[in-house]
């Protein structure tokens, strides 16, 4: 090879990241996704200050964790997560993936992206790193404004597990972190089905949608006894698992079942919209 | 790549595949690692009950889970699944924790979603904790005496095989007893004792009790339902550890901000309260085995109380009546139940037609 050769064909670095950051400048700078962002951050902001609001002989009761938020404000966050998990995280997460192919149908960029010269597949795989990332951010921002708010107003200390016992300080702040993390992988999962259904349509709003009722139409199946046998493929079934970080010794069971359902539901999804969007005519 | 440039539509069976190969890994695995153990060698029912007499416990943690679809109507606000209660017990499916190290030092953990009941024993200690209710619960037991044999009943001369079979002779008119040596349990190799009612007339098909091969721990037992392919009552262990667990498990400060209630001192079984409760007349037995029929009396008023959730779960039932009286039918998949109009019950696992026999005596 001379060295004209090289200079001319500059070898491509293995992985680029040049095509994720773009894309997710463009999920975190949309005003849209702020706001979003800000409805996400608001609920433990409720939840902390309608506590510290009530009267002191008041607690106990009311939704899960509630009862432990004056005893330790890393429960903010957990609460605040629990009540987000059935609609507000999952829609979140439908209205990114939801608008990730077909947004850009929409706006008729899409066939400009396709002039790039990246693969498809390549594409597609860079839109699905990009939805993980705001899942994570969006389950993290939920998490960050609960502990700090919680610590502020409540203070931390020892932290009671769901089976009475107590660990420390920062074994409580690792288990809730653990806690996020395994949302997000959860919520990652549903947007690999956003991923998918967004490359059927050109309507984000229509996407979103249809993730959302996906979502929903889980949940409900999971409350319905006499399909208990669909229960451990759905999605949602082992989204509250969450709660086996707080036990002690940690209840794994629940957990792995749950990121293996996540990683199969991912991957089957992000299979199938790469099944779609390589063949995919762009029209608009 | 090429074929997939040719038929696109090819691509589809990739999502297709991975669907089907992900769904059926998790149970297919299961099953391999079972068959490549291959099954156990065989053994009589005398010889699996004189394991199970003999088996020496020296630790164990696991999981169980029960399931119970016993055919009743279900009733709102009782029970149902993911429930932390201890009193839910009787419908929809439950996973347990057990923790085992001596018989001093156990503990059972109901799990709920979000939620935790625990009963843990640790030395002369019995706790209760209700995480929902933030409550705790204190006894003080006598230290029991680990030393002692176990046999069946206290001063016994039996041994473990005459035990076997004077057991097994006393269920064999009724029963028919065989075994088998291909169950797989919590991942491991088991034998099953099956036990199948001679008489047609039971709801019982057969009571399978799975012992698990290695310690001879009975692991799991179905009750299955005449007719059905999946047990009406399932309680075992889906993972299972037969090793100590650490004390720090058996450890339980009711943490701050709990309500402790102290209950003082279990004497031992005579602080069990009467399990027929209070006002239930002397039970009578109608018919033999597998068949028989319990017919008691309610306490008067029990029933009657308008309004109430007994009386409105009774006005869902249906109205059947005969030359016995009338009253109201429950059926269940394993059992059938009667209330007559004056307080009479009758219970067994049988048809509602044998059950009208039994009242009509």
């Amino acid at each position: 090879m001379s060295v004209a050769e090289a200079v001319r064909r500059p070898r491509p670095r293995v992985v680029s990241t040049r095509l994720l950051r773009s894309e997710l400048r463009l999920i975190f700078t949309r005003r849209r996704n702020i706001a979003g962002m800000g409805v996400l951050a608001a609920v433990p902001v409720l939840i902390a200050v309608a506590i510290r609001l009530s009267s002191p002989g008041r607690d106990g009761g009311g939704p899960d964790f509630f009862s432990s938020v004056t005893e330790n404000g890393l429960f903010v966050a957990m609460a605040a997560l629990t009540l987000e998990l059935p609609l507000f995280l999952p829609l979140a997460v439908a209205a990114i993936s939801g608008d990730s192919v077909a947004g850009e149908a929409n706006l008729g960029t899409l066939r400009y992206l396709l002039v790039v010269p990246v693969a498809r597949a390549r594409l597609l795989g860079v839109k699905y790193a990009a939805i993980a990332v705001f899942a994570l951010a969006a389950a993290m921002v939920v998490t960050t404004v609960g502990v700090v708010l919680g610590l502020v107003l409540f203070g931390g200390g020892d932290m009671t597990l769901l089976s009475g016992s107590q660990v420390g300080f920062l074994s409580g702040v690792a288990r809730v972190l653990a806690a996020t993390c395994y949302i997000a992988a959860c919520l990652s999962a549903l947007g690999a089905v956003g991923l998918f259904v967004s490359s059927l349509t050109e309507q984000p709003i229509g996407a979103t949608v249809a993730i959302l009722v996906f979502s929903t139409a889980s949940f409900i199946l999971d409350s319905i006894p006499q399909v208990s046998w669909l229960h451990p493929f759905l999605l949602t079934h082992h989204w509250l698992a969450f709660g086996d970080l707080f036990r002690a010794p940690v209840a794994w069971d629940g957990l792995t079942s749950g990121l293996y359902v996540a990683a199969a539901y991912a991957a089957v999804f992000w299979l199938a919209a790469w099944a779609r969007f390589l063949t995919k005519d762009v029209t608009s | 790549m090429t074929l997939f440039q040719r038929r696109p539509t090819l691509r589809w069976l990739v999502p297709l595949l991975a669907a089907l190969v992900l769904a059926a890994a998790s149970s297919v695995v299961g099953v391999l690692s079972a068959a490549a153990r291959g099954g156990l060698p065989e053994r009589s029912a005398a010889q699996l009950l004189v394991d199970v007499q003999t088996a020496r416990l020296s630790g164990l943690s696991g999981t169980i889970v029960q399931t119970a679809d016993l055919g009743l109507p279900s009733i709102p606000g009782v029970g149902g699944d993911g429930s932390s209660d201890m009193t839910s017990l009787v419908a929809g499916s439950h996973t347990l924790r057990l923790w085992y190290a001596d018989p001093d030092h156990v503990r059972l953990a109901l799990l709920g979603s979000l939620g935790e009941s625990d009963l843990v024993r640790n030395g002369t200690d019995l706790w209760t904790w209700s995480s929902k209710q933030k409550s705790a619960t204190h006894h003080t037991v006598p230290r029991s005496d680990a030393r002692t044999p176990r046999s069946l009943a206290d001063g016994s001369p039996l041994t473990p095989q005459q035990a076997a079979d004077a057991a097994l002779r006393a269920i064999t008119p009724s029963t028919k007893v065989s075994t088998d040596g291909t169950a797989v349990v919590a991942g491991r190799s088991a034998y099953e004792l099956v036990l199948r009612p001679r008489d047609s007339g039971s709801l019982v098909d057969s009571v399978r009790i799975a012992i698990d091969g290695e310690t001879h721990l009975p692991t799991r037992v179905q009750v299955y339902a005449d007719g059905h392919t999946d047990p009406a009552f399932e309680v075992g262990f889906t993972s299972f550890d037969p090793s100590t667990p650490p004390d720090s498990v058996f450890a339980f400060n009711p943490p701050p901000g709990t309500k402790v209630t102290e209950s003082g001192a279990l004497d031992g079984p005579d602080r069990v309260p009467d399990p027929r409760g209070p006002g239930l007349a002397d039970p009578k037995l109608v018919g033999s085995g597998w068949t028989s029929v319990v017919l008691t009396r309610l306490p008067a008023g029990a029933t009657t109380d308008e309004g109430g959730p007994a009386a409105q779960v009774l006005q869902k039932l249906p109205r059947v009546s005969g030359s016995w009286g009338s009253g109201r039918l429950l059926r269940g998949t394993l059992f059938t139940a009667v209330l007559t109009d004056d307080g009479r019950l009758a219970v067994g696992a049988v048809s509602p037609d044998a059950i009208y026999r039994a009242l009509a005596r």
